[in-house]
């Protein structure tokens, strides 16, 4: 089966990041002999006075493959390990999908979308998950976790929303990579024209001269550059890719 | 521009002058650094994202 799996919520000011958490629980499905997972992918939601976020409102989401019959058991592992890690004053949420082929996924992406827009509730979330049959609990504080952690998986089965976490780590500031180095890298899989939407060649040159990120875009991790007044490609910022709003990916 | 402990979303020198002279300035995680300047307040665990930009939680220990 290939599974959805996000959680939000789990995390207080001094404590672990949700991804890391994410990330143990990717983990612990790896070592029990499941996969291969995806990467982390990050997942902005709706910045609002009424959200109860601890300081982003962002929830973390993977996907992966495992047998049919392993859905019960990622299911108790996942949440005994939110309910062993996540931090006091939390509000954690688990959501993960058993995707169905047959299955019409358009509302469960409707609410991901809207959860980057409008204040959503809790029930708003349970009937959603319980409309599309995904598996939706709450660990600990007000539960309210839930609501990011379901828009978390629509958002990810829509395909162009998130940072990818942990990304470009150990990739050199101010150095000159063809498209075909940066492709070494796991977490990238196009080099993209931010402006043409252009899929870069192999032996495009790059500078990479901040700190960057790779999205997930059409279902890929992609790399966007742009040029500079030279007409050469240098990599385009972190601080701008966060203010492309939501235009850029709808 | 830093009024009532919060910085808007672009204020990158300001983020960075303030943050280097906070002794309560603490590196979040990697995933949620927005800033290149390092320190940043852009880039603390004690900030908080707010609709207008960064909101500092511990206003009182800012220089």
């Amino acid at each position: 089966m290939k599974f959805y799996l996000c959680i939000d919520d789990t995390d207080n000011i001094d404590s672990i990041g949700t991804g890391t958490i994410a990330e143990q629980i990717k983990d612990k499905i790896l070592s029990l002999g499941y996969g291969p997972c995806s990467l982390i992918v990050r997942h902005q939601l709706f910045i609002h006075e009424d959200i109860p976020y601890t300081s982003h409102n962002s929830s973390m989401c993977f996907y992966g493959e495992a047998p049919d019959d392993a859905y019960g058991q990622i299911i108790s592992m996942a949440s005994e390990h939110l309910n062993t890690v996540a931090a006091t004053g939390s509000d954690p949420g688990l959501c993960i999908l058993k995707v169905t082929d047959s299955m019409n996924y358009s509302p469960l992406i409707e609410f991901g979308k809207s959860a980057k827009k409008i204040v959503l509730t809790k029930k708003d979330a349970q009937n959603c998950a319980k409309e599309n049959n995904l598996h939706l609990s709450e660990h600990g504080g007000t539960g309210q976790g839930i609501i990011g952690a379901l828009a978390g998986i629509g958002l990810q089965i829509f395909g162009s929303d998130g940072e990818i976490k942990g990304a470009l780590k150990t990739m050199a500031i101010n150095r000159i990579y063809t498209v075909a180095e940066l492709l070494t890298f796991p977490e990238v899989q196009q080099v993209i024209d931010f402006n043409s939407k252009e899929c870069l060649k192999s032996d495009t040159q790059i500078l990479i001269n901040s700190r960057t990120k790779t999205v997930l875009f059409k279902n890929k991790y992609v790399l966007f550059v742009e040029k500079n007044n030279t007409h050469n490609y240098h990599s385009f910022k972190k601080s701008d890719l966060r203010q492309l709003g939501e235009n850029f990916y709808v | 521009m830093f009024e009532k402990n919060h910085l808007s979303h672009n204020d990158w020198s300001e983020a960075h002058r303030i943050a280097s002279n906070c002794k309560d300035f603490v590196e979040d995680v990697e995933e949620e650094w927005i800033a290149d300047e390092m320190p940043s307040c852009y880039n603390c665990r004690y900030r908080r994202c707010i609709p207008s930009g960064i909101k500092c939680i511990k206003p009182s220990k800012l220089l």
